[in-house]
């Protein structure tokens, strides 16, 4: 396991000492004959045995390194220059089982016949040279590393032809390398490089080799999800090799199995095989509505027992389909829950806004973008790339795209916004005007398009159930849009600022003669609901793209809407109706009546004619403030 | 009125009868007080008078007589006037913006939607006349060369398997195409008024509704599977009504037919506000409610001014198209809707002369600013027009809240 993690350590000593043997300068001084027959001179054998000696010692310090002893897979594919053919194949699978993936390399090169025999070792040589008189020289690389080898010069040792002896693998081994290529990654220690190995045997046309081993990690593996997908993919090969013709039942038994396992990519193959069969179905005479079954003829009942694989075919078919559906729609549904989280926090400033002062912030879209720039900051200024991670600026970018877009929009009511109170129309245009401004003045920083990455924790998902995979990026956000309401809640309802703010909302006259600042209640308010937008870019980043007109084309509308559905002034109302708008958008998107899908557009047309369907009924939104103000 | 009932009701006759006449003379005052506040502007007397009557013929003089006859001098190019003819063709969908917005007290944010549901009719007939690309369908139909191009087969269909639209023929002929230019836009009004009016969606609630109507369109012209030419848009026009497009006569005659159109759109709509069925309108945008309990149906007069100005809209983006040689979804963007609003704010709601010089000053500082400069110390580029505009939507709000118009009439004072 800890080779993983040091990747160097194993590398290092190996490197240094398996070359020993070569950049002794005696090698490249000897004399003709002795060049004649390399491998038996006696300097290179003891050689050899120092660094086996050396590399003992190392297997002895580093215990985890013990799978990848090299001189072990030096020595095993030492064999492949061996005459006897069963000791080739034992030791192609040996070297197959032992689990280290740069065996997967050296089986490649040795179906290829780049291996050469030279003085004794195995070597690669990918690349030949030719000369003036046309005498072709090999350049020689290593076996395990693929560095090239040094002469004496420090050049890549030239070698001519005639001097290496070619390994060239047989038929029969060659197509047995290709097998046991993939074997490779199911003895790896890593579970990532296992799962893989185990999905690669069961495509097609199938692994027969792995058979037993799949069968053993069926049972044996560790890790849950292996065992289902070694299942799987042992299930798939015994399908393509089992024919429907001479042993139905034990290829029904595979299919029935597959359908219970509810097999994703058992489907395809399955589908295939089931429109086979249908075209046999279709070819069979037309028989008599109401014919007794007694009165057919022999050949033609036995003909009627296609209908029966047709049915296993199908139900295993809808077993996997049906499955798939389900667990399609909830993670629709998981999907919709993130955009309506984002939406929540982009309309929940607005709602607030409009509430109190009865200004509509246009430029609120370009808040959110702020968010997301300084996210982007963030990201820069700790030097975070997919590369060399350093997840930490994510953890300080939530206050500062916090912090940033309060600013600005603290900015923007200081100057703009407090002149324009209960005129929402004309509230509209002049923030309207702030939002190009803004998007101009980033552009013009920034361009048109950056990439923020996100941390590591928030790439990958967890599989709830099989196929299920929920993201952590938008569970994080889910559970940040929660925080963010609970602390809205909070502050409305418990705080001194709170309890201004909702008078100055119900009566601005008469808080303002009890004493209330409201204009410095309205500073904050608006900072405030900037501050939570600003949070919504910083989401946003997970999950979507940042550009200057981020806001301003995909979200300033759809907030606003989720405003006009759920009402101004309850905190709920919104809430509710930007759930509710973010589930129906990514529900709606992938329905389809047949081969016709909704699509993106269409959806968000239908949610548009669902809305002004749904203001219809509730004029004032789902949750509309009564009384006096309900004619603001 | 109030204070002559009020005073009435109360105390004994002779009081209230010395009373009514001090009112009456109060309120006489106070109107010639108006009258004379309104009319006193910085030029006084018979000069504003006279600048008051003839500056608006004057400036209908020079649109039709002088800039065509300072073109065919060699004065100023064909550009130019194409130009002036576009922004005319703007300025008509101001016109009808502020019919809604100036006097209704309606904001609406989809007039740019009107304005290219009648520029793409214009443009479907002109594409049917257009560049010689494209070839007979099964139908005899020659398809126009701009769908042609991008035309989305399905799967398994050959280029030969292309098919004009259903949608596309009616716009073959002139005169179908400029009544269902003007009869699209108009429906299209009436069913997004009939639906936001009915449920008294008001003020800025309809704004954004209207606004993502004019996104949702917008979306859809964009796709390229409704065969309207995607992204594309409508090109390669070549003939109106049997004229090439590009002759300078003919482009000339456009800017006439333009100008002609907007002083016709000018006439009505000041025809309309200078009714009684213009004070219901200002009564509207003043105190619906009151209205609405005085015994009037509010919404029915919101919905004839709304699909009025959708009707002018679209004859706009009829005009326009033509003049433009192209027209894209570009037109019916939500922010291409949003800068109807500011033409109209620049030049000064409630006035519908405004709105036209709101239009052509807004446009004609684009036309200066969208080039680059060389300015003293900094080099002036395209990019920063975002700046001024961004400006104008902000100084227009804060500080001319009665625009272009309130400067007019502070110089020569207002006629009442």
């Amino acid at each position: 396991m800890c080779l993983f993690l040091v990747p160097p350590l194993p590398y290092f000593p190996v490197f240094s000492f398996s070359r020993f043997p070569f950049s002794h300068p005696l090698h490249f001084h000897v004399s003709h004959n002795e060049l004649m027959n390399p491998p038996y001179s006696p300097m290179s054998r003891i050689c050899i045995i120092i660094s086996l000696i050396f590399l003992q010692i190392i297997g002895i310090l580093y215990p985890c390194l013990a799978e990848v002893d090299d001189a072990f897979i030096r020595s095993e594919v030492h064999k492949f220059a061996g005459d006897d053919a069963a000791a080739r194949k034992a030791a192609i699978m040996t070297l197959a089982q032992s689990g280290d993936l740069r065996v997967e390399a050296i089986l490649e090169s040795y179906k290829l016949g780049e291996l050469y025999l030279w003085n004794g070792e195995v070597v690669l040589c990918i690349e030949t040279i030719e000369d003036e008189d046309f005498n072709e020289f090999c350049l020689l690389s290593d076996l395990l590393t693929s560095e090239p080898i040094l002469d004496a010069d420090g050049k890549q040792a030239q070698i001519p032809l005639e001097e290496l002896e070619e390994i060239s693998p047989s038929r029969a081994e060659r197509k047995l390398t290709n097998s046991a290529k993939f074997l490779v990654r199911l003895s790896s220690p890593d579970p990532e490089i296992r799962m893989s190995g185990v999905k690669k045997c069961g495509d097609p046309p199938g692994i027969i080799e792995g058979v037993p081993q799949l069968e053993a990690m069926v049972q044996n593996d560790p890790v849950k999800k292996i065992r289902y997908i070694a299942k799987e993919s042992l299930l798939l090969i015994r399908l393509s090799r089992t024919s429907l013709e001479q042993d139905p039942d034990a290829h029904l038994e595979i299919v029935r199995e597959l359908g219970e396992m509810k097999s994703l990519r058992g489907l395809p193959r399955l589908q295939e095989m089931f429109d086979e069969l249908m075209i046999e179905v279709e070819a069979l005479p037309d028989f008599e509505e109401g014919t007794d079954i007694e009165d057919l003829e022999p050949a033609d009942v036995e003909a009627l027992g296609i209908y029966k694989y047709a049915i296993a075919y199908k139900y295993a078919i809808n077993q996997i389909s049906n499955y798939q559906g389900f667990v399609g729609g909830v993670g629709n549904i998981f999907r919709g829950l993130s955009l309506g989280s984002v939406l929540i926090l982009m309309a929940l400033g607005l709602a607030i806004t409009f509430g109190l002062m009865g200004v509509i912030n246009m430029a609120h879209g370009e808040l959110m973008m702020i968010g997301a720039y300084a996210t982007f900051e963030m990201q820069r200024l700790f030097g975070h790339t997919p590369d060399s991670p350093s997840d930490w600026y994510y953890v300080a970018a939530l206050p500062v795209s916090f912090l940033a877009a309060a600013f600005v929009g603290y900015l923007i009511e200081l100057s703009v916004v407090r002149h324009l109170y209960r005129r929402p129309l004309e509230s509209l245009l002049a923030t309207w005007g702030i939002g190009l401004l803004l998007i101009q003045l980033v552009r013009l920083r920034y361009g048109d398009n950056i990439g923020v990455n996100a941390p590591t924790w928030a790439r990958g998902g967890l599989e709830v159930v099989q196929d299920l995979i929920v993201p952590y990026s938008r569970c994080f956000i889910i559970v940040l849009c929660g925080l963010c309401v609970l602390l809205i809640y909070y502050l409305m309802n418990y705080t001194k600022l709170g309890l201004r703010m909702r008078a100055t909302m119900q009566n601005r006259n008469m808080a303002n003669s009890m004493g209330v600042n409201t204009q410095r209640v309205d500073r904050y308010t608006f900072a405030f609901g900037s501050g939570i937008a600003g949070v919504a870019g910083y989401a946003w980043t997970l999950i979507g793209g940042v550009t200057p007109d981020m806001g301003q084309n995909n979200f300033i509308i759809d907030s606003f809407l989720v405003v006009v559905t759920g009402g101004v002034g309850e905190l709920i109302g919104v809430i509710c109706a930007g759930l509710g708008i973010g589930v129906l958008t990514k529900v709606i998107e992938p329905l389809g009546i047949g081969s016709m899908v909704v699509g993106a557009i269409w959806a968000k047309i239908l949610l548009l004619i669902i809305i002004v369907g749904f203001i219809q009924f509730k004029p004032a939104g789902l949750f509309a403030p009564k009384g006096r103000l309900s004619d603001v | 009125m109030f204070r002559r009932t009020a005073v009435t009701q109360t105390g004994d006759q002779a009081a209230s009868d010395a009373s009514l006449q001090s009112v009456e003379t109060d309120e006489q005052k106070l109107w010639e007080d108006r009258k004379t506040e309104a009319e006193s502007g910085l030029v006084n007397g018979q000069l504003s008078i006279f600048l008051r009557r003839y500056v608006p013929w004057a400036l209908f003089f020079i649109g039709l007589v002088v800039i065509p006859a300072l073109y065919y001098m060699g004065l100023i190019t064909l550009g130019t006037v194409n130009m002036l003819g576009r922004y005319m063709a703007f300025a008509i969908v101001a016109v009808g913006l502020d019919l809604i917005w100036g006097y209704t007290g309606i904001l609406s944010l989809c007039q740019a939607f009107f304005f290219a549901l009648g520029g793409y009719a214009m443009g479907m007939y002109l594409a049917h006349h257009g560049g010689p690309e494209g070839i007979i369908d099964a139908n005899n139909w020659k398809i126009p060369a701009c769908l042609y191009v991008v035309y989305p087969y399905k799967v398994g269909e050959a280029p030969g398997d292309a098919l004009v639209p259903w949608f596309w023929k009616p716009f073959y002929t002139l005169p179908v195409t400029v009544t269902l230019g003007l009869l699209i836009p108009g429906i299209a009004a009436l069913a997004i008024g009939y639906f936001g009016f009915k449920s008294r969606v008001r003020g800025v609630y309809f704004a954004i509704l209207t606004q993502a109507i004019t996104v949702a369109g917008w979306l859809v012209f964009c796709m390229n599977n409704m065969k309207l030419c995607g992204t594309n848009g409508l090109t390669r026009f070549d003939r109106i009504a049997g004229f090439k497009l590009t002759t300078p006569h003919v482009k000339v005659s456009l800017y006439i037919i333009t100008l002609l159109a907007l002083v016709g759109v000018y006439a009505l709509c000041k025809q309309i506000v200078r009714s009684r069925l213009g004070r219901i309108l200002i009564a509207i945008r003043d105190d619906e409610t009151t209205l609405r309990f005085s015994g009037y149906k509010p919404y029915i007069y919101k919905l004839f001014a709304f699909s009025l100005a959708g009707m002018i809209a679209g004859l706009g983006g009829m005009l326009y198209a033509p003049q433009m040689g192209i027209f894209t979804p570009t037109n019916m963007e939500a922010s291409a809707s949003i800068l109807v609003v500011v033409w109209v704010a620049v030049g000064g709601r409630g006035a519908l002369s405004g709105a036209i010089l709101g239009t052509l000053a807004v446009n004609l500082l684009y036309n200066f600013f969208t080039s680059e400069k060389n300015l003293l110390l900094f080099t002036w580029r395209a990019e920063y027009w975002q700046f001024i505009l961004g400006g104008l939507f902000i100084g227009v709000v804060l500080l001319f809240p009665g625009g272009l118009i309130d400067l007019w009439n502070r110089l020569v004072g207002k006629a009442k």
